[in-house]
């Protein structure tokens, strides 16, 4: 088909129009096109100035259950219920309605955590020693449930018989089989542990087991050990918000189970990169390394 | 149009300078001293596009000493500063900047950096510190 010098005309025009609307309008919300860190995330509920509107509905999938696709991190702004303060340690009161800052990871159990004596003086240790034996200071893979509050992006999608969670951070990956298999009878400890999840109405209930011995729980150095069992509670309250309820079972570090009520905000216009740490990492030996040692 | 194309993009940049979380790979004080702030000017003599973090190298000529100090500063890891407005090409070697931050421990040349000025612009660039984060 040959296109006339008018088509050829209007063509033009749109495009100036296309590029007039890119820069004025979609640029202070953050769209800059060309970057695929910063590529515009289609189908999401807009304001009128072009910003997202976090409180719109949540999406849902073909047969009716939350959507939680989405590119997410954790979020430690929360709105103040009257019921908060049970959920979350919080620092300073807050008022109903008003945003508030709330600890990370389990730093925001209510009470503290009820850690058993040996693992106690284990966190207090590592604390003490400014966590120089992190794993995550060495590039070792993250577990889970650390993941969650560490501030390294994860992507959700659904896809056929599992939840699949990719993270940026050493392009790590974590399978929730919804398929209705068991647990499998040999459990070798890994990372993520293995998991099984359910629907219960709209809430979407993990169950993990397998975990790794002794793996950081936090920066603090509140160890999970392999005997531990995780419940993962989640929802989806809007469209930009997931919300966790982490119940961690774990009677060899700690006398009761503790739940970590958490949630993690959508991140929109910008693409999953990879992020492996090994590629030019020197903390350690800064840290380790006889006189430190920075130089190139 | 391209002076509107700059101005839009200079704004955007500003906006996310404050907007963008940090990328924390380490604990902040098993290296850093927050009782020590830099404040470098210098020229760039090297540039580290890299994970976990990136890090640029700027010759500091020591105003006792007379002589040129080579720091190493540690900023946030390629996504954050991208997210944040950055692309490689934001700071040239032979560029003249200004950091704000803080010194190592080990009182080594080696600063964490929470800021960085490019000097023949005056444009302020997040520098995606682990200093403010949360463990």
């Amino acid at each position: 088909m040959v296109t006339n010098s008018v088509e050829r005309c209007r063509m033009g025009a749109w495009a100036r129009a296309a590029v007039v609307f890119g820069v004025f309008v979609l640029t202070p919300s953050a769209h800059v096109f060309g970057q695929w860190v910063m590529y515009p995330t289609p189908n999401v509920p807009r304001l009128a100035d072009g910003q997202l509107d976090p409180k719109a509905p949540a999406p849902r999938q073909p047969d009716g259950k939350p959507d939680f696709i989405g590119f997410w991190q954790p979020d430690r702004m929360r709105d103040c219920t009257p019921d908060l303060a049970s959920r979350v340690r919080l620092t300073q009161p807050c008022k109903p309605g008003d945003p508030v800052t709330v600890p990370n990871g389990p730093a925001s159990v209510p009470g503290g955590l009820p850690l058993q004596p040996w693992a106690a003086e284990l966190a207090r240790q590592r604390t003490a020693d400014l966590s120089k034996d992190d794993p995550h200071n060495r590039c070792q893979p993250d577990n889970y449930p650390r993941v969650y509050w560490l501030p390294h992006y994860t992507k959700i999608f659904h896809v056929p018989g599992e939840l699949l969670m990719l993270n940026e951070w050493n392009a790590q990956f974590r399978q929730i089989y919804t398929d209705g298999r068991p647990f499998p009878e040999l459990m070798h400890p890994i990372y993520s542990g293995y998991s099984i999840g359910k629907w219960e109405g709209d809430t979407f209930v993990i169950t993990t087991k397998g975990f790794r011995e002794s793996e950081w729980l936090d920066t603090a150095g509140n160890p999970i050990t392999g005997e531990a069992t995780m419940t993962e509670r989640i929802t989806r309250p809007n469209f930009g918000t997931l919300n966790l309820a982490i119940t961690i079972d774990d009677p060899k570090a700690y006398t009761k189970p503790f739940t970590i009520d958490m949630n993690m905000k959508i991140m929109i216009d910008t693409q999953m990169i990879e992020e492996f740490c090994l590629e030019n990492e020197r903390d350690s030996s800064r840290l380790f390394g006889p006189g430190g040692g920075n130089r190139p | 149009m391209r002076t509107r194309l700059t101005v839009a993009v200079a704004g955007l940049a500003g906006l996310l300078i404050t907007a963008v979380p940090v990328v924390a790979h380490h604990s902040f004080a098993a290296e850093y001293d927050a009782s020590k702030p830099i404040n470098l000017t210098g020229t760039v003599t090297k540039i580290e596009w890299t994970n976990p973090h990136c890090y640029f190298y700027i010759d500091v000529k020591n105003e006792e000493s007379g002589k040129i100090e080579n720091w190493a500063l540690e900023l946030g890891n390629p996504n954050a500063l991208l997210r944040a407005g950055w692309t490689p090409n934001s700071v040239k070697i032979g560029e003249s900047v200004t950091v704000e931050g803080t010194r190592a421990k080990d009182g080594t040349f080696l600063g964490n950096a929470r800021s960085m000025v490019l000097m023949s612009t005056g444009r302020r660039l997040f520098a995606g510190s682990s200093q403010t984060t949360n463990p």
